[in-house]
């Protein structure tokens, strides 16, 4: 396999009135051909700064200080608007959370799905609404060529959502950047949207990345894992590593936080203490101490590298921490037993 | 799980798969809103009488009967006649005419330069954003009407006197139309005073409209920036811009008519609304059939406008739209 994205040493920080809010601090990972890597982590870890910065999409308070995104060699950080434009959509597809207002609700959904073939492909317009009636049986709305004629405020969330995946792949992009497209689903439909990004993936080939705070999701649909926090990248490993053997107390801390149908009922769902650390103040030792149950002195004064972990049953498996874990005999179950 | 299971057993929610688009939507929601029905009527028979008064008119606007000076409604002068013995119908017929290129030009002025300021300041931002406020900020804390008293005044002489210099540099006798002069300073103060409720409601809407999922969705997919303004932004910004013309339209004809009704505004002998009801308002005592007439034309044309820009705004309200 051939790494297709290579990100390396990105940082994002968005300009506030006293100063800095620091979103990604130092991001390196790699995607590739045909890979699926699910992203992560608590609100505002720097997820989705983290993946507008590939395809330079943020908003103008934000800017990229460092690093390199390379897309089979040409740095995204480094071309021009007209080139970045053709990356956008024709090499990197994105979904976003809220597929309800994703959609221009001025235009009808042929126009709107046509667009990217005729702007990317050089379709014409007829080639374009074929396509686009094509593309939307793909992703299961069927009678697509009628459909074609309607409004989005003419399809339910879901509807709306598979609208976006088949734009989002229309073009056949290399990787598709799914950024908690499941969010605002209600249950029933969460299941079927992931059942037909897999079934699309497996179809064409296209690398995944699957941004979302779901642990579930990640099970089911990812070959890699990476976990981040305040803008770091605390924890990545193949899926079944993570699930098996996390090494990050902080993704020790996720897992015990998913709810379980097992055991008792009635009894509080047990949550990470504390919160995260102000982004704007983000100290340059471990971000997570103040929270984590295993911390030591070293945790206080010096920020850990993103290293391979010990005995790893996958040469991949690499966590930023000072601890071993699975040394250490915790006493609190989760509360941060140093702050 | 195929595609077509995950059809099967899911989406029952598809909704109704009525074949309109958004504007026809609009239209239906306006028809079905009685108020404003009944102002497209007198709205429409504005416009009408504008385009074609003249010809209806049974008189000439200045022409004096001075047999029948003040003379009642009657069947010859159905609306009477003035102190010049001009007939009132024919000059409310014509007043129209001033009412409506009042109201179309001054609105088309302010709009164009809200137009331009309020994209600059909502695309641009920054510098440009704050100069422009401060702009409508300082001339929106000027009364409007001390506004155009202080134009008509210090422009008006030095006007006339340019249009005399062109005639007799010319001898093109368009220069002799004094009346020009008039309507020119009418439409700039009118366009002075309404720009920057156009701009401001402009730069909001693209401010609000930059940042929705859907302009970043286009943007993801590679769209060029000016296919995401024309498409995108400029479509969605359109709703409540067609409500503020509809009111501005209303507002400049009644502003205009304030402005006559001071002396200020379109000067003799047009007939303007505003005009003949400050003349007929001296002796309606004795000759209130001067101020009736052109006093319920303002009244009706007035309310007709603020009843179909309530309609306008509830058809296009896209908080009301389903979804």
């Amino acid at each position: 396999m051939s790494v297709l994205l290579d990100v390396q040493e990105l940082q994002t920080r968005f300009q506030v009135r006293k100063g800095y809010v620091y979103a990604v601090n130092g991001v390196s990972f790699k995607l590739e051909e045909g890979e699926t890597l699910a992203v992560v982590g608590e609100s505002g870890c720097g997820k989705s700064v983290t993946m507008l910065s590939l395809v330079r999409l943020l908003p103008p308070a934000a800017s990229i200080e460092n690093g390199k995104v390379l897309l089979r060699g040409d740095d995204l950080l480094q071309i021009d608007q007209r080139q970045l434009r053709d990356v956008r959509g024709g090499q990197i597809g994105m979904i976003f959370q809220d597929p309800m207002t994703s959609l221009n609700p001025f235009i009808n959904i042929g126009t709107q799905m046509s667009e990217p073939l005729i702007y990317h492909r050089g379709m014409s317009k007829k080639e374009a609404l074929a396509r686009s009636a094509e593309l939307l049986e793909m992703v299961g709305i069927p009678d697509g060529e009628a459909r074609l004629r309607e409004y989005p405020h003419q399809f339910s969330g879901g509807m709306r959502q598979r609208v976006m995946i088949a734009m989002s792949m229309s073009c056949e992009p290399a990787v598709l950047i799914a950024d908690e497209p499941t969010t605002a689903l209600d249950v029933t439909i969460q299941a079927q949207i992931v059942e037909l990004v897999k079934e699309l993936r497996d179809r064409s080939g296209v690398a995944v990345i699957w941004i979302t705070h779901d642990l579930s999701v990640v099970a089911g649909i990812a070959d890699r894992v990476i976990v981040m926090y305040a803008g770091y990248i605390v924890e990545e490993a193949p899926v079944d590593a993570l699930f098996e053997d996390p090494r990050h107390p902080y993704t020790v801390g996720l897992m015990g936080a998913l709810p379980s149908l097992e055991g008792e009922t009635g009894t509080r769902l047990t949550t990470i203490g504390g919160s995260p650390p102000d982004l704007e103040d983000l100290p340059d030792f471990c971000p997570f101490h103040t929270r984590c149950p295993y911390s030591i002195d070293r945790c206080r004064t010096e920020n850990p590298m993103l290293e391979p972990v010990a005995d790893a049953s996958d040469r991949g498996h690499r966590a930023a921490c000072w601890v071993d874990i699975r040394e250490v005999e915790v006493q609190s179950n989760g509360a941060g037993a140093s702050s | 799980m195929t595609t077509q299971e995950i059809t099967a057993t899911g989406d029952i929610e598809i909704a109704e798969a009525s074949r309109t688009n958004l504007w026809r939507d609009a239209v239906a929601r306006l028809a079905a809103n009685r108020l404003a029905v009944v102002a497209i009527l007198p709205i429409v028979l504005l416009f009408f009488i504008a385009a074609f008064g003249p010809y209806l008119t049974p008189y000439d606007f200045l022409a004096q009967d001075f047999t029948a000076r003040l003379a009642s409604p009657s069947s010859e002068h159905w609306l009477g006649t003035d102190e010049l013995g001009r007939d009132v119908f024919s000059r409310i017929l014509y007043g129209a005419r001033t009412a409506v290129s009042v109201g179309l030009v001054s609105t088309a002025i302010s709009l164009i330069v809200g137009l331009v300021m309020g994209s600059l300041a909502g695309y641009l931002g920054g510098r440009v954003d704050m100069l422009v406020v401060w702009l409508t900020d300082m001339t929106r804390s000027m009364p409007a009407l001390l506004l155009a008293i202080v134009i008509n005044l210090t422009l008006k002489v030095p006007l006339e006197a340019w249009m005399e210099q062109m005639y007799l540099a010319s001898k093109n006798t368009f220069f002799r139309q004094t009346m020009w002069v008039d309507l020119v300073l009418v439409f700039g103060a009118l366009a002075l005073i309404q720009w920057p409720g156009y701009a401001r409601l402009i730069r909001g809407q693209i401010l609000s409209i930059r940042s929705r999922n859907y302009v970043l969705a286009a943007r993801a997919l590679g769209m060029p920036t000016g296919r995401i303004l024309t498409r995108y932004v400029i479509p969605n910004a359109m709703g409540p811009l067609i409500v503020a013309v509809s009111a501005g339209m209303g507002g400049a004809m009644v502003l205009e008519s304030a402005f006559s009704f001071l002396g200020v505004g379109v000067q003799l002998p047009i007939p303007s609304w505003g005009k003949m009801i400050s003349d007929g308002l001296r002796m309606w005592q004795t000759h209130p059939h001067l101020l009736v007439g052109p006093a319920v034309m303002m009244a009706v044309i007035t309310v007709s406008f603020a009843w179909l820009g309530d309609g306008l705004n509830d058809a296009l309200n896209p908080r009301q739209w389903g979804g």
